[in-house]
């Protein structure tokens, strides 16, 4: 029989939430195109070549190694680009992500990824194409938001702030706001203008975000209602301390 | 549990419904989910506008270029949200931020001062060198002209040299020496002045705990000068003492200051008995004895007096110490030590303002005396035994109750923006909780890991990255027998391995170490020799009430030692 991942337990909608964005089956919700994320993460400019950091492998004349044979490189490896970030806040108030999350759906369904988990934050460091790659599938999805969620690379608080009055996440740089009923952003991840406005979606009702976040609230989907999650945690907690705890040794 | 009246109500409706400087910061209620974002930058606060102007007269002045608060963020100014006070906890002194770091705090820096530069040496040893090497007949008589001697000689003054400077008295009247004994009789015949007094700085239960402890044993509290001490480090503290000390001895009991048997006594008075406040770090650290990265979690508890007032409150105990060990871990040791930082305070002022953790732990005690009957009650024989099962118990409730506060309160995360402050203050709310409930530190420890796990859990997201490291792996430490590894929480300290580079933990670690004898109502935590060190209303700081003394600090009511205005023009 074939193993089949389980990736999270609990009975609840955050526990499926979490499960879905561990396993990479999302729903796409919106189209961001190339050339905005591009302009939106503020490595490069839009349309531009990637830089490089080194020649492509194949003209690198690279020595004979087993691990190099047995690891096929990432196109971005391949072609040398740089090591680049996406980092990404999450609000408090039911935003469809939380930090470990991105992390693990970043870490389980891309290889070559770097992902760093803080608490409002959540940078995942990559080549840099590879990493656009991330960045666009965890845009475009139900993982993200674009009101609840943000692009940021500093000067990153609000994840844990009121809501503005308009229901959309804090962004001290004011890189994005709502205009029409959707989301729209002219400022690159640190908050340096950028040459157009990218339009990123409709922002999600709170019906809808209550519906699909992986963030318990008390006032959605209570921690303590979700019996199989905290007696996980009871689980791992009570082996790793009767692991530590060997009087014999 | 009923829903009980919040503490943090009144800090939080000071903080997010009420005017403050300018921040236009009216109405609402503490438990919305959203708010008005004016963005009126750093003109909102009174405490900015007076540093705005500082730096620019400092430009000015100098030529060159200082503190502008339009360099933030490319001109983008702090304040684009309201800046807001903040509450000391247990009292209603409601102060500006910036007055919390400890530069524009002098109250946070006599705390710091105060404990650097004292240290403890044993009298027994010196008597006894006196008495059979040196044939000097020692009696009461002869302590008291020692100690007037001594409190000459300790702030900078010479004895028997003839021709010497001396320190001026007015900038070194902070420094002196006092003792106490375990010895009733002989505490009676040395003059009060110099003497600590066990039986009246403790009650009658806590001062038999402390002289069956410390037996008929003598020793000497001495705090050099602040003046001298900031000009120094930590490692000079016991060098200083012992100078003086060698050469009161010379002059009290009229020595020979070459004899050989000088050497014996010199080592016996000034090294033998010699008790620092913190050992001395390892060479990669390079810090010497009486600086805080060596100073364990016992011994913070016991340099905090909060136990000598407040003992039918193991609560309160606890949150002193968490409040003060909090910043000088915190704020002064990882904050600058270490990192060089400023953002430091922002981890430390989450722990002891606006009453978010002192409502966590009481409501604990509450849960604790109503399950395990009344086990959170100041006692020995009320203990509830650490089992798994209690710790999972205890720790679980304090921490979701904190977990749903920040849910419920919306106000209460903004206050707590950051994931670490609130990690640190669930997990020191559930660790404090279960060691005042079992009396066992490590037990709290426990309670501290199960809490980070399951705070990570339910809001997918901890720390920084850096931050939960130990929090991850720290649960396979708390009762391993490795000696490398494992240690009373007591015993542990702001250099054990796992703890020693994490801002945000170690004045909750304090403050667990602290309860689990808060709780029993001990009148020490490990050591009784430094709690009798600080058991002393004549130093600057009040070790009794530090939180009181940080708010006073910011008020800017605080007089420290160690000033240098006497010898430098007046302004």
């Amino acid at each position: 029989m074939a193993y089949k991942a389980q990736y999270y337990p609990g009975a609840t909608s955050v526990a499926a939430n979490r499960r879905k964005h561990m396993s990479g089956d999302l729903e796409k919700l919106r189209e961001v195109s190339d050339e905005d994320l591009t302009a939106c993460l503020g490595h490069r400019a839009a349309g531009s070549d990637y830089p490089s950091t080194h020649p492509p492998l194949a003209e690198m004349g690279e020595p004979a190694c087993t691990v190099r044979e047995a690891v096929t490189a990432t196109p971005g490896a391949k072609a040398g680009d740089r090591v680049r970030y996406v980092q990404f806040a999450d609000s408090m108030y039911n935003a469809p992500a939380t930090p470990y999350f991105r992390s693990y759906h970043a870490a389980i369904n891309y290889r070559g990824v770097d992902p760093g988990t803080l608490s409002g934050r959540q940078v995942v460091e990559a080549r840099e194409r590879d990493m656009e790659e991330v960045a666009k599938e965890q845009l475009e999805t139900e993982m993200t938001c674009p009101g609840l969620a943000g692009l940021r690379g500093c000067t990153v608080h609000g994840h844990s702030c009121r809501l503005q009055e308009d229901g959309v996440m804090f962004d001290m740089l004011d890189r994005r706001r709502l205009e029409n009923g959707t989301i729209i952003q002219d400022k690159d991840q640190v908050g340096v203008p950028i040459d157009r406005k990218v339009d990123l979606g409709k922002p999600m009702s709170e019906a809808e975000a209550a519906k699909r976040t992986t963030f318990y609230r008390v006032d959605n989907v209570a921690f303590k209602d979700d019996k199989e999650v905290v007696e996980w945690v009871h689980r791992v907690w009570e082996l790793r301390t009767r692991y530590g705890f060997q009087p014999k040794n | 549990m009923a829903d009980r009246e919040r503490m943090f109500k009144k800090a939080m409706e000071v903080k997010y419904t009420q005017e403050f400087g300018t921040n236009q910061n009216k109405g609402g209620n503490i438990t919305d989910k959203t708010a008005k974002y004016l963005r009126l930058g750093y003109t909102q606060s009174p405490r900015k506008v007076e540093m705005a102007a500082a730096g620019a007269a400092i430009a000015k002045k100098r030529g060159l270029a200082a503190y502008n608060p339009m360099m933030h963020c490319a001109g983008i100014p702090l304040g684009q949200r309201q800046l807001t006070p903040y509450t000391i906890s247990g009292t209603d002194m409601v102060v500006e931020g910036d007055d919390l770091h400890y530069v524009n705090n002098a109250a946070m820096q006599q705390m710091w001062d105060d404990i650097r530069r004292s240290c403890l040496v044993g009298l027994d040893l010196a008597h006894e060198t006196l008495e059979k090497r040196l044939g000097k007949e020692v009696t009461p008589e002869t302590i008291n002209h020692y100690l007037e001697v001594l409190n000459h000689a300790m702030p900078g003054a010479a004895i028997v040299q003839e021709h010497m400077v001396e320190t001026h008295p007015a900038l070194v009247d902070d420094c002196y020496v006092k003792v106490f004994t375990g010895d009733d009789e002989l505490a009676d015949e040395i003059d009060s002045q110099y003497v600590i007094n066990i039986n009246k700085e403790f009650d009658k239960e806590q001062a038999a705990q402390i002289k069956a402890s410390i037996g008929k044993t003598s020793w000497q509290a001495v705090h050099i000068p602040t003046i001298v001490s900031r000009t120094t480090d930590g490692a000079q503290t016991s060098r200083w003492m012992a100078m003086q000390v060698g050469m009161s001895f010379i002059a009290a009991y009229n020595m020979c200051a070459g004899e050989a048997a000088v050497a014996d006594l010199a080592f016996s008075a000034k090294h033998a008995g010699l008790v620092s406040m913190s050992e001395m770090l390892p060479a990669r650290r390079a810090r010497g004895p009486n600086e805080p990265g060596g100073l364990s979690f016992g011994h913070m508890s016991d340099i905090v007096q909060a136990s000598r007032v407040n003992k039918e409150d193991p609560c309160k105990v606890a949150l002193e110490v968490v409040g003060a060990a909090s910043m000088l871990y915190d704020q002064i040791w990882l904050g600058s030590y270490m990192s060089g930082g400023v953002g430091f305070t922002m981890y430390a002022t989450a722990a002891y303002t606006n009453d978010i953790l002192d409502d966590n732990l009481y409501y604990n005690a509450d849960y604790i005396n109503d399950k395990y009957k009344g086990a959170a009650k100041t006692g020995t024989d009320n203990k509830v035994k650490a089992t798994i099962d209690v710790v999972k118990d205890i720790a679980t409730e304090s921490t979701i109750y904190g977990l749903e506060n920040y849910e419920k309160y919306p106000t209460t995360l903004e206050d707590h923006f950051g994931g670490s402050q609130r990690a640190t203050v669930l997990a020191a709310a559930a660790g404090c909780g279960v060691a005042i409930a079992t009396g066992n530190g490590n037990a709290g420890l426990s309670a501290w890991y199960l809490s980070m796990y399951l705070h990570k859990e339910a809001h997918g997201r901890l720390g920084f990255f850096g931050y939960d490291l130990q929090d991850q792996c720290g649960a396979t430490n708390v009762f391993s027998y490795q000696s490398d590894e494992g240690a009373p929480l007591e015993l542990r300290g702001a250099n054990y391995p796992i703890y020693a580079m994490n801002v945000g933990h170690q004045g909750g670690y304090s403050g667990v170490a602290s309860a689990t004898h808060s709780g029993r109502g001990d009148a020490f935590a490990v050591n009784p020799l430094i709690k009798l060190c600080f058991a002393d209303d004549l130093m600057p700081f009040d070790f009794k009430k530090p939180r009181v003394e940080f708010g006073r600090g910011a008020m800017r009511e605080f007089v420290p030692a160690g000033e240098r205005t006497l010898v430098i023009p007046a302004k």
